[in-house]
């Protein structure tokens, strides 16, 4: 069955209108033989209307999404462009990595902060002549629940002698390295995950100082840096969006400022 | 694909189909343009070629084709005639890039049938 001559020029025209979803050079170039292309199939009696219908969706669907990755693809494969794009991809990386590696040591040593100070009081009571259990400030705080700073005095030997930081009912020691380190430089500043199975996970902002003197040991003191990691987690989604986001712009820069300036075909 | 040279890689369907549409009409000298000499083809009738059985089969839309035909004119297999019955009508013919592009895609499948054959997978009185 074939349409009226008025359905005819109906569909011829909302075919042409479907045209203009090709990309521009390919639409100036080919549009006008398409369209004459599918009048002579409307007008070809050979073709049933349904067959030419289901025939000319497929081949939008199909053609269309070739032609623009065409477009796509010619577009970058310009050497000064594609260079321009590496070039700006490069320094949107670097822009992004610098966004999230320098919030996340500004925060990671910012975590330090109460720490330093109740280690340098309580090295400076030792140091003193204060007993341990009165150089450290008196309570308790769970290292794994509480976001409270805490401190804790070793012997030379990394002993706990006092202690206001509890986990598990215990009182741990950093790794020997932390204190063998605070020994020779005087302090020593680590992430300090606890090694003991029920509380797997706890990262402590440790901050270990030398106590010198007739006495000689360490003094820790940390925090809790559950908080601190959240923020640093926001911190890294943040520029983990901000990268994606400035090289789709690239990317879409990139296509248009191509498309513009493309070369002009005869 | 370099312009100018045969893909040693299989046609398309699409682009073998073209070929042999545009082969089919010079060898026959159809001439729709009514001009009297072999003008090429336009693109309904390679679409119409295109769908039987001896023309690949292959159902082409005119934005399969269009496309088709701007990559094999950049590869230099297939010219525009620069006749035409219509102003919105363009007619193609094939180079002698594209002659020896379509000689090497139909000596691959004829060695492809033959071996078929040779094998008995091709059913009796089948066509070569």
């Amino acid at each position: 069955m074939k349409p009226a001559s008025d359905d005819a020029d109906r569909l011829e025209a909302l075919y042409a209108l479907v045209l203009r979803l090709y990309p521009p050079s390919f639409r100036e170039t080919y549009a006008p033989a398409m369209r004459q292309a599918f009048r002579d199939a409307l007008h070809d009696r050979e073709r049933p209307i349904l067959a030419l219908a289901s025939l000319v969706f497929h081949d939008l669907i199909t053609s269309l999404a070739k032609e623009h990755l065409a477009m796509i693809r010619d577009t970058l494969s310009r050497p000064t462009l594609l260079f321009n794009a590496l070039v700006l991809a490069a320094l949107a990386t670097g822009l992004a990595l610098a966004l999230a590696v320098i919030p996340q040591q500004v925060l990671r040593q910012g975590a330090d902060d109460p720490q330093i100070q109740l280690a340098s009081d309580a090295v400076a009571r030792l140091e003193q002549g204060v007993a341990p259990n009165e150089a450290v400030p008196a309570g308790s705080v769970d290292m794994a629940r509480s976001l409270a700073p805490f401190v804790i005095a070793y012997d030379d030997e990394g002993h706990p002698l006092a202690s206001q930081g509890q986990l598990n009912g215990t009182t741990p020691a950093p790794p020997s390295g932390v204190f063998d380190y605070a020994r020779q430089h005087g302090e020593e500043r680590v992430s300090w995950q606890p090694v003991l199975g029920s509380v797997y996970g706890v990262r402590i902002a440790a901050v270990v100082q030398r106590v010198g003197g007739p006495h000689p040991g360490f003094v820790l003191a940390g925090r809790n840096m559950r908080e601190v990691e959240i923020r640093e987690d926001q911190v890294r989604n943040l520029a983990a969006l901000t990268w994606i986001g400035m090289l789709g712009v690239i990317l879409v820069g990139t296509i248009a400022f191509g498309w513009y300036f493309r070369p002009k075909t005869a | 694909m370099a312009n100018g040279t045969i893909p040693a890689a299989p046609l398309s369907p699409a682009v073998f189909a073209i070929l042999l549409s545009l082969a089919e009409g010079e060898k026959t000298g159809s001439s729709p343009t009514g001009l009297g000499l072999w003008g090429g083809k336009h693109g309904y009738l390679i679409m119409k070629d295109a769908i039987t059985p001896e023309g690949g089969g292959v159902r082409l839309g005119p934005g399969t084709l269009y496309g088709s035909l701007d990559r094999m004119m950049r590869d230099g297999f297939v010219e525009e005639s620069g006749v035409s019955d219509d102003e919105r009508r363009r007619y193609y013919r094939l180079t002698s890039l594209g002659h020896s592009a379509l000689a090497v895609e139909l000596e691959r499948l004829d060695a492809a049938v033959a071996s078929a054959r040779a094998l008995g997978l091709l059913p009796h009185g089948s066509r070569s």
